[in-house]
């Protein structure tokens, strides 16, 4: 296996439409090799359409996209992209096929594969009998069964039970340690903080860019909790207390600081941007 | 002096559940009382879902109690619950406001209130709707016959924060006008919303209580190395449970001493350091 | 219940594919049955030739409907008349009686003459060629060959592409190193392969089993079921690329399936049927099908006769077929639905590194 090579994949400027809805406004967004980078956003916010765009089934109206051919990319569609009435060994040996590996090389890499995703024993096993977190594992080794450069996959850990989710992150963790670019579309803002630099969308636009640090320091004002509501300030459960947002940076009665994290930075992004420009 | 704590919503005892040879949930405790949120967490496969049924009366169980509001599950007491599946229950090809005439018919009256955006949306197809619509127009539909006890199924999988926040403001303000709602959830972040945690693992109680006490005094090895990759693969070669966080590596349940020897054989230098482990740590090896 | 009831209602009211369905089919059928549905063939074509041919087509009856009166020729033009189905009765004048030649394959025409003529003993009585039983079987096995191409060609091809669809790998195959043809034709061979041993097995079958006869060219035979073929499996894929679920797919497959069989003349004779509704059946394909199939195993038609129904069948299968590829391209590749061209001066690019030399 060479080692990872420092090149950067990603878009400029990135503009998406489906008919009349503009779903991707001006994104910018990098990902090098070897790191993996986290897309961050509630549903309709464009994750998925910026994760087919690096794929290239989507094309843009604008903007361009850096990726590489399409034999060295891997995809896991949310959903995923698995056959259900074949068995995990048949999937996987399609995938290796279709992405030109030879009969020697797919049956080093499928026991491989299957080895490290934990699916030996299942290897007979039809999909439509796998839970949801096999399921994903199976279609993320069929991503990259090819040693792909550019690894993507859109909300492979939604529904998914957290072992599995465990699992899975360590499996990408070992794509990037592979030396793939890794861009994970996810709605969980917890996985986000892991990555090694995070894009958060809202509504088709870039919020929040940067490593988690840059985007926790980027975030104005400051955050506090306490055990009610506070009052003047916007303010979001977290748990048995609330958190609330305050511009000015002054401590509301009744909270106290606290150090925020990824969490709060997008719920804070999420604020300014729905409150009406002040006077 | 506590008065004497009132008889639970929903309460099982040694519930166990068998499908021929393959036992599902095995000799579970569990209890939910007015005014709380209960989280019920587990991996796939480890009987939530089961357990949910059998609470509902879907399923009976094979051997224990399974009692809803006093007694064994029935369609008398169906009126007093409210529940959500994760695939919300709602019509697709039918409006906000068909899907509430619907339960209004069903339960014979509805309180339900559409808000806000909600109610700028009563006429559209559910189908048209994003999902946190979707999610929101859900609860309003499910709590307005008033239900005693709320039983969600992942009720905020694929919103982002703020939106989750928000329904689960609307959770706790349930459960603080009496409500008690058991809350199955795969989401470290959902499981900070809750009282108390049950943690299920291959169908029994692996672990309950607040979120402290089940995290207890789990700790994880935290390790920091220029050359995270070569660090990652000697772990993960030796069938560690390693994961990446950010550009350190954590291996939760681990010996740090362990780590430590087997980096050094792997020729990795790095900084090797016991810490507390998160929440999903925690379950990691729970779930073990 | 009531509440069930509405809640159903409203439903319905919206699922525009079951509406039409159902408001379709009633429709349907009562135009097959108000005026397609008869056995009866009023008018028969009829050729004669011989020297008293002028004279013979003068004193026929009516239900004998004379296209073409040939003084020169004798019967052996007359029986390749009624070979080429040009005519489905053939009167051959000559020394002696004239001769009634009836088209057997040509069923109900064939029976409407021979029923006809048993009631005016001054006649000749007729001879019938091609299927001198008057067999059924000997007509339907064949159109049936044409029901099973239908089926595998619409309802399996159609059901293969929209599981993939469904169950949204589809996606999955469009990011692979795949060309759309390769995804295309991958799909059908198999379903093709399956066609080609239902149908030889029908064959036969029908040979061995109920004495269907094979009197022309298989060559000719297979030609047809492979043009058939093409046409049917495309309208199986134009299917797949307007609907979301299997559910619907075969809603449609079947609005396409039962016209066809009903109105094909595979059971109730083209020629029974008014006029006004006898256009719609040489918009079917099937109704080629049925033309050559029979043509070619009941009469023994050569090629040179059945070129028509063929043509009909390649045109439509370049169409159905061409159409369908084009839109499943659309499904599968980057520049598809999804592409808004209103951005004069934007146009979005897309820059691809290329492989790395020496790929693993």
């Amino acid at each position: 296996m060479t080692g990872p090579e420092n090149r950067l994949w990603g878009c400029r400027g990135l503009r998406v439409r489906y008919g009349g809805t503009v779903a991707l406004d001006d994104v910018t967004f990098e990902v090098a090799a070897g790191s993996v980078a986290a897309v961050v956003g509630g549903d309709g916010a464009g994750k998925t359409t910026l994760v087919r765009a690096l794929a290239g089934t989507v094309r843009p109206a604008a903007g361009t996209v850096r990726r590489p051919d399409r034999r060295r990319l891997g995809y896991v569609s949310a959903g995923p992209g698995v056959w259900a009435d074949l068995t995990v060994d048949e999937n996987l040996s399609f995938a290796g096929r279709a992405y030109g590996l030879s009969a020697d090389q797919l049956e080093v890499r499928v026991g491989a594969l299957l080895e490290r995703t934990g699916l030996a024993a299942a290897r007979d096993r039809l999909v439509a009998r796998l839970s949801g977190g096999m399921r994903q594992k199976l279609a993320l080794a069929m991503a990259v069964a090819h040693e792909p450069e550019l690894l993507l996959l859109d909300e492979p850990t939604t529904g998914v039970d957290p072992v599995s989710r465990a699992e899975l992150w360590r499996l990408l963790a070992s794509a990037a340690a592979d030396g793939a670019a890794v861009v994970v579309a996810t709605t969980y803002l917890d996985e986000a903080e892991r990555a090694a630099s995070v894009l958060v969308l809202d509504r088709g636009r870039a919020l929040l860019a940067g490593t988690p640090d840059e985007v926790l320091a980027a975030t104005p004002g400051l955050v506090v909790e306490g055990p009610a509501r506070p009052d003047g300030v916007p303010s979001w459960r977290r748990g048995a207390r609330w958190r609330a947002w305050s511009a000015d940076g002054s401590t509301p009665p009744g909270t106290s600081p606290v150090s925020l994290d990824l969490e709060d930075a997008a719920i804070v992004a999420q604020l300014r941007q729905d409150q009406p420009r002040a006077a | 002096m506590s008065p004497p704590a009132p008889a639970p919503l929903a309460s099982a005892a040694g519930a166990t559940r068998r499908f021929g040879e393959l036992t599902v949930v095995d000799g579970v405790d569990l209890t939910v009382a007015a005014g709380e949120v209960v989280g019920l967490i587990g991996a796939n496969g480890a009987g939530k879902t089961t357990l949910i049924r059998m609470l509902l009366g879907l399923l009976a169980p094979t051997a224990g109690q399974v009692r809803l509001f006093g007694e064994p599950p029935s369609r008398r007491t169906r009126a007093r619950l409210g529940y959500v599946p994760q695939s919300l229950g709602l019509y697709e090809d039918l409006t906000v406001a068909e899907n509430l005439a619907f339960s209004t018919a069903a339960y014979g009256s509805s309180d339900a209130v559409l808000e806000g955006e909600l109610a700028e949306a009563r006429d559209t197809l559910i189908r048209d709707l994003p999902l946190g619509l979707r999610r929101r127009a859900a609860f309003a539909i499910a709590l307005g016959h008033h239900p005693d006890l709320l039983v969600l199924d992942e009720p905020t999988s694929g919103v982002d924060p703020l939106q989750r926040a928000r329904l689960w403001e609307t959770i706790r303000a349930s459960a603080e006008e009496g409500a008690g709602v058991l809350v199955t959830t795969h989401h470290l972040g959902e499981a900070e919303q809750c009282d108390r945690l049950v943690v299920l693992a291959a169908g029994r109680v692996a672990a309950a209580g607040t979120m402290a006490e089940v995290v207890g005094d789990t700790t994880a090895v935290e390790i920091r190395t220029p050359s995270w990759e070569a660090a990652f693969t000697a772990l993960d070669l030796a069938r560690l449970p390693v994961s990446l966080v950010g550009r350190t590596l954590r291996v939760p349940g681990a010996n740090p001493a362990s780590v430590a020897r087997l980096l050094a054989e792997a020729g990795v230098d790095a900084d090797v350091a016991p810490v507390p482990a998160s929440f999903e740590e925690t379950f990691v090896v729970l779930a073990a | 219940m009531w509440a069930m009831a509405m809640k159903e209602f409203r439903q319905m009211r919206r699922d525009r594919r079951t509406l039409a369905m159902m408001i379709l089919l009633p429709v349907l059928l009562l135009v097959v049955f108000g005026y397609a549905a008869s056995f009866d063939v009023d008018r028969v074509k009829t050729v004669v030739v011989g020297p008293q041919a002028e004279q013979a087509a003068a004193a026929l009856p009516d239900r004998l409907d004379v296209i073409r009166t040939a003084p020169g020729e004798g019967r052996r033009d007359a029986v390749e008349a009624l070979r080429d189905a040009e005519a489905a009765v053939a009167i051959v004048t000559g020394d002696g009686q004239p001769q009634v030649l009836v088209d057997g394959a040509d069923l109900f025409s064939a029976r409407s003459v021979v029923t006809e003529l048993r009631g005016r003993p001054e006649l000749p009585a007729p001879q019938v060629l091609f299927n001198p039983g008057l067999e059924t079987s000997a007509i339907m096995v064949p159109g049936l060959m044409g029901v099973v191409l239908v089926f595998v060609g619409t309802i399996a091809t159609a059901l293969g592409v929209v599981r993939e669809r469904q169950s949204g790998t589809l996606e999955q195959l469009a990011v692979m190193p795949f060309r759309a043809r390769d995804v295309l034709v991958g799909k059908l061979l198999p379903y093709l392969g399956v066609a080609v041993v239902d149908l030889a097995v029908i064959v036969a079958v029908g040979v061995l089993l109920f004495n269907v006869p094979f009197a022309g060219s298989p060559l000719v035979f297979a030609l047809g079921a492979l043009l058939f073929l093409f046409v049917t499996v495309g309208i199986g894929v134009l299917i797949s690329t307007v609907s979301e679920t299997q559910g619907q797919a075969i809603q449609l497959a079947i609005m396409t399936m039962l016209p066809q069989i009903l109105l094909s003349g595979l059971i109730f004779p083209l020629q029974a049927m008014a006029a006004g509704v006898r256009w719609i059946g040489y918009l079917l394909p099937l109704t080629y099908f049925v033309q050559v199939a029979r043509g070619v195993m009941v009469r023994g038609a050569p090629f040179e006769a059945l070129v028509f129904p063929l043509a009909m069948l390649a045109v439509l299968g370049a169409v159905v077929f061409g159409l369908s590829v084009a839109r499943f391209r659309r499904d599968l590749a980057p520049a598809g639905r999804r592409h808004d061209p209103g951005q004069a001066g934007d146009a979005g690019q897309d820059e691809t590194a290329p492989a790395r030399a020496g790929a693993r």
